[in-house]
């Protein structure tokens, strides 16, 4: 009986040990978000969490960057989110164009809301309150990247003064389409 | 070196100044050439907004708003003084005494004639208005419309240098201000007479904020002229009772406003829109 007993014992043990094991093993991982107000060492952080397999929560990451970046913006974070969306095209997280996307909604002055590759009688009027809608909350991010992260005053006055001229633009160039009609 | 210089006749001896000469007319058709070559493409109109027919169109807006406030600009005077006449004589109010009476018959004539000046110049107005409007139109739809995608606008709106400070580049004025009708559009005239100078992403600024004023325009004109003649049937039955209307004043006061502008707000060159004088970022949570 004493013999059994043993036996049992390492049993229940050995599956336990094993079941936890397992458990471990199959266990996604915490997908935290960077938890330093560095950026480089949030982007550090943050690459890490990719690699181990957290990448569908890349956008939620990348605004993460964006927070840490407002907290201590300077011209040189434009360069290093370049180099962070670079590497995540690199590894395969982002394709080329998301990173460039990625990239330019927040730190160009062009606008990724207007890329279109149809004529503006055609495809930009019907859908011209659409598109202005797209620009504006784009300028908001761009408002974001490029004067609350990087400090590029010029750059973000350039991009609201685009918005306006694309705005008059539109408006004739749509009134001289419909009229053509 | 100043190619240009002149040696003194003395020193002008041509055979063995000869290749020293050939150099320098060499050298100068070679600047020549280079500054024809860089000229050209300054110049060279990948977007054409403003052909000739434009231009012209605009001047002769120009000119045909001079002459109608040219026309008006004695008759509101006049009236101006009969209504200033009116008001010190202190007639409102007493309407029934005879010179009251004889005043308000005199404003309402001058009245009169003002709208009849309107009447028989504004089919010209309309006419120069509309033929811009028309040119520009075909112009914007062809040429932004047709021929442009929303990217390749943007680019032509940022002429190829995205980062650049635009405020030399971007034209200066943005219609609707309180200026006269024919100065406004005399700015517009010079502004596109001197296009070559301007650059792709100003013109396309530019056409755009004519067309609109136009079109604008175009549609204020149809609804005087539909006024004009309602107003005129008023006065006359008005002429009967010698009465002046507050409708009367209010038109004038109008039409004074559209010609000569507001003086209260007399801004000659619009500044740039709000969002585009550059400020420092101010956080809500500052002091």
């Amino acid at each position: 009986m004493n013999f059994n007993y043993s036996i049992v014992r390492a049993l229940a043990l050995l599956m336990t040990g094993g079941m936890l094991l397992a458990s471990c093993a199959s266990s996604p991982p915490p997908c935290d978000g960077p938890q330093t107000k560095n950026l480089d060492a949030a982007i550090g952080d943050v690459k890490e969490s990719l690699v181990a397999g957290c990448s569908a929560h890349f956008e939620a990451y990348y605004d993460d960057l964006l927070e840490i970046a407002e907290g201590n913006p300077k011209h040189e974070n434009k360069r290093l989110f370049s180099d962070f969306l670079v590497w995540a095209s690199d590894e395969g997280i982002l394709s080329q164009r998301q990173a460039r996307d990625y990239y330019n909604r927040y730190f160009n002055v062009k606008f990724v809301s207007l890329q279109s590759d149809y004529n503006n009688c055609s495809h930009t009027c019907p859908r011209r309150g659409k598109v202005m809608l797209d620009m504006q909350r784009e300028l908001s991010d761009k408002e974001r990247g490029l004067l609350k992260v990087s400090m590029d005053n010029a750059g973000y006055y350039r991009a609201d003064e685009l918005y306006q001229e694309v705005e008059l633009v539109l408006e004739a160039t749509c009134t001289a389409c419909s009229a053509g009609q | 070196m100043n190619v240009f210089q002149v040696r003194p006749a003395a020193e002008v001896s041509i055979a063995p100044q000869f290749p020293a000469a050939f150099t320098r007319i060499f050298l100068l058709s070679l600047l020549v050439s280079l500054l024809l070559v860089v000229t050209a493409q300054a110049q060279a109109p990948t977007i054409k907004l403003f052909p000739t027919t434009v231009v012209e169109d605009l001047r002769q807006t120009s000119f045909v708003a001079k002459e109608m406030e040219t026309g008006l600009q004695e008759v509101i005077g006049r009236l101006d003084q009969q209504q200033q006449l009116y008001q010190e004589s202190k007639c409102d109010g007493a309407e029934s005494d005879p010179g009251c009476q004889r005043l308000a018959k005199q404003l309402g004539a001058t009245y009169l004639d003002m709208l009849g000046i309107m009447e028989e110049r504004l089919p010209d107005m309309e006419h120069t208005v509309n033929n811009t409007r028309l040119s520009l139109e075909k112009r914007l739809r062809s040429e932004l419309g047709n021929k442009m995608t929303s990217w390749t606008l943007q680019e032509t709106l940022l002429g190829g240098n995205p980062q650049a400070e635009s405020a030399a580049a971007t034209p200066s004025m943005r219609g609707k201000s309180g200026m006269r009708l024919s100065e406004r559009f005399r700015q517009y005239y010079q502004l596109v007479a001197s296009s070559s100078s301007q650059t792709d992403q100003s013109l396309a600024v530019l056409a755009s904020d004519i067309y609109l004023d136009m079109d604008e325009t175009s549609v204020l004109i149809a609804r005087t002229r539909e006024e004009i003649a309602r107003a005129t049937l008023i006065e006359q039955l008005n002429q009967s009772f010698g009465t002046i209307t507050p409708e009367m004043m209010e038109v004038v006061g109008g039409v004074k406003s559209i010609l000569f502008g507001d003086e209260a707000s007399q801004v000659q060159v619009a500044g740039p829109p709000p969002g585009s004088i550059e400020q420092a970022y101010r956080s809500p949570l500052e002091n």
